[in-house]
């Protein structure tokens, strides 16, 4: 009975280990995402999303406090700054001024610890390298991937609906061959799809009456608007839904668009969320198409943004973080309200 | 009357399914089908630039020959490789662990597996920024522990070309009295240097992406198998390994082997940590993957051409694996 209740105890330590070690990085990068520079750029690190503030009389007696930064002894701990007499301080906005610069007495020097939030609009409103007349920020990256995520999601699911519902339900002169040339299909690299859909689309102008489609929208929503992997989904679904309902529905005067709309997709949602998540996901993820077809700053996505937000900042880990932190957000809040479709659809593709 | 009907329903029918697959059909056409065909093309010529192929010439095999002499694709073609087989064995092992841990009717599933699933859903951009901070060379969260904490030393991370398995032999002072002197290891053979520690920390952090996504596989394929198989067993005094070993690995083989093409044909393809974590293709162009190599010499020389036949290349290798992994271990799966 003992050694059984201390195998137990074991296998707990073990999953909580795992589980911690799991989540580390995701408290690291929030920690992180709220402390100043200094504090993301130290080591030993700080734990706690906790940044540093300094307040100090102004320099001409003017009343009241002003924000300070430190100068020269900036990386210095507060246990040794504290054994200090005087100190070499600037207002906060003008760290690199020379004229700016003051020295005051360490015990006029008041030290705050409190996370700072401010990270997150300073990512949020760095503009981009480029057209400074018209900077480009997170504001428009997530646009993009918001009307990019959103009208895939929507478009593809109705090309699988009404394909999928064709391979379940409809009897048509070489069905079987066509569907296994459409899973065929899945097996296809997308790599190998990159350069000739980029040319592709370079070519399209000449046949649609010259509408711009490299760096633009339809470049990145049109070609993921069939999904191979939802059809087949939904067809599975779809198989399981007996055609009595349907011969009801056409004594009742339904034909098969009707029927489609308002008795099989009700009936499906849970098939409908699971593949809508995935595509979702996929779209919102997704960095090496968009950072192809798309050239100016406009029409990043955010995971673009993202990466090119990486480069231009490379080193300011705190605002990273915080820009990190925004870039998941909505995945893993869609994560935490769906999480039984994403579990129970990759469940079910291990075991077809 | 009868006729029409016939014919009817024959085309009504017919026209109204090719209707429904219209949408997605002109979709797959355009994009998957066109593409595939036209990347023929563009492999046999020496395509040039962004949009026009009006001096794109055909040249035969000449992109492929290229490939042939290119130490550049060879080098990326082993790191790709090195990729494969060092991510894939750990992530399947990891999960596989996790799985069976969590299958032992453990309180609070639910927590924790969201727990090992989160990174999963967390997008490869973020990840990576993220553990590029951890790996940071001089106030990365790694090198704390490694040096400050634990007393080894710091490594680069990132920015280390040299091989893992070179610097774990070399490293390991009273082994290497056993082992043969480094000279005689030849350490510059790439078989005995391993991934470069930069395209190591890559790995590591894929394992930690990935294992949740692979742990739920698992879980649910452990949950399929039948419990009175294991009753029995512990009936006639099977012990915990030998039940493993002779009802839970033989069962779960299939899904097994489905993840096994699921991570290689996904590590084959893998390009964003690379991009994020080491730009411009890691120290010596250890982290240049495949899909790496194929995005520089397409989208950023433009050499169209040469890129496609690369793509080509990569699409082989793939369809190769999947049919290898068909024919070796086809036999030996267990189908319930």
């Amino acid at each position: 009975m003992k050694t059984r209740r201390f195998k137990r105890s074991l296998l707990y330590a073990a999953l909580v280990f795992a589980a911690a070690l799991t989540i580390l990085p995701f408290y690291w990068m929030v920690a992180s995402s709220l402390k100043d520079f200094q504090s993301a750029n130290q080591r030993p690190p700080t734990w706690l999303p906790l940044a540093t503030y300094y307040y100090a009389p102004g320099p001409d007696g003017q009343a009241g406090e002003i924000e300070v930064g430190l100068l020269r002894d900036a990386a210095k701990p507060w246990s040794e700054i504290r054994k200090m007499d005087r100190i070499e301080i600037a207002p906060i906005d003008r760290l690199n001024d020379p004229e700016a610069q003051f020295t005051i007495a360490v015990s006029d020097l008041r030290r705050v610890r409190r996370p700072r939030w401010e990270n997150y609009v300073e990512a949020w409103k760095a503009p981009a390298l480029g057209n400074p007349e018209r900077p480009v920020t997170f504001t428009r990256y997530f646009w993009v991937s918001t009307v990019t995520s959103v009208a895939t999601t929507v478009g593809t699911l109705l090309t699988s609906v009404l394909a999928a519902y064709a391979f379940a339900k409809m009897r048509f002169r070489g069905k079987e061959l066509l569907f296994y040339i459409v899973l065929a299909t899945m097996m296809v690299p997308g790599q190998v799809l990159l350069i000739p859909n980029f040319l592709i689309l370079a070519a399209l102008p000449d046949y649609t009456f010259g509408m711009r489609w490299l760096d633009n929208y339809p470049a990145l929503i049109a070609p993921s608007l069939a999904s191979v992997f939802s059809i087949f989904l939904l067809r599975q679904f779809f198989l399981g839904i007996p055609d009595d309902l349907w011969d009801a529905a056409q004594i009742d005067g339904a034909g098969r668009l009707r029927y489609l709309w308002q008795v099989v997709v009700p009936l499906s949602r849970p098939a409908l969320i699971t593949a809508g998540v995935f595509i979702f996901l996929g779209e919102w993820n997704s960095l090496i198409w968009p950072l192809i077809v798309t050239t100016s700053p406009d029409m990043r996505t955010l995971m673009v943004g993202l990466q090119v937000f990486n480069q231009e900042q490379g080193g300011n880990f705190n605002l990273l973080m915080a820009a990190s932190t925004m870039s998941i957000l909505p995945v893993v809040i869609l994560f935490f309200f769906l999480q039984r479709f994403f579990v129970e659809g990759i469940a079910r593709a291990g075991l077809r | 009357m009868a006729r029409t009907e016939k014919t009817g329903r024959f085309f009504g029918k017919d026209l109204q399914a090719w209707a429904f697959l219209a949408p997605a059909g002109a979709i797959l056409i355009l994009f998957w089908v066109l593409p595939l065909v036209l990347s023929v093309f563009v492999a046999f010529t020496n395509w040039h630039g962004g949009d026009t192929a009006a001096d794109a010439r055909w040249v035969g095999l000449e992109n492929f020959r290229m490939a042939m002499r290119d130490p550049r694709f060879f080098k990326s073609l082993w790191n790709t490789v090195n990729y494969v087989v060092w991510s894939v064995p750990l992530t399947i092992a990891v999960s596989l662990a996790l799985a069976l841990l969590l299958n032992r009717k453990v309180r609070g599933l639910g927590v924790f597996r969201t727990a090992f699933f989160l990174p999963y859903v967390t997008t490869w951009v973020a990840i990576s920024i993220v553990w590029t901070y951890f790996f940071q060379q001089n106030f990365g969260l790694a090198n704390y522990v490694l040096d400050d904490v634990l007393g080894f030393g710091s490594l680069r991370w990132l920015n280390e070309p040299r091989g893992v398995v070179e610097m774990s032999l070399t490293g390991l002072g009273h082994l290497a009295r056993v082992l043969p002197p480094a000279e005689m290891l030849d350490f510059k053979n790439p078989l005995v240097e391993g991934p470069s520690l930069a395209m190591f920390s890559i790995i590591l952090t894929s394992v930690w992406r990935d294992t949740g996504y692979f742990t739920v596989i698992f879980l649910a394929g452990l949950q399929s198998i039948d419990r009175t198989y294991y009753e029995a067993a512990e009936i006639d005094g099977a012990g915990p390994w030998r039940r493993f070993r002779t009802i839970t690995w033989p069962l779960l083989s299939p899904v097994t082997f489905f993840v096994l093409i699921i991570a290689m044909i996904g590590a084959f393809k893998v390009f964003v940590p690379m991009l994020v974590m080491t730009p411009e293709g890691g120290p010596s162009g250890s982290t240049t993957t495949l899909v790496y190599f194929l995005y520089e010499e397409g989208f950023l020389s433009w050499r169209l051409g040469y890129a496609s036949a690369i793509a080509y290349i990569l699409f082989l290798i793939i369809l190769a694996m999947t049919l290898l992994q068909n024919r070796l271990f086809g036999r030996r799966v267990f189908y319930q």
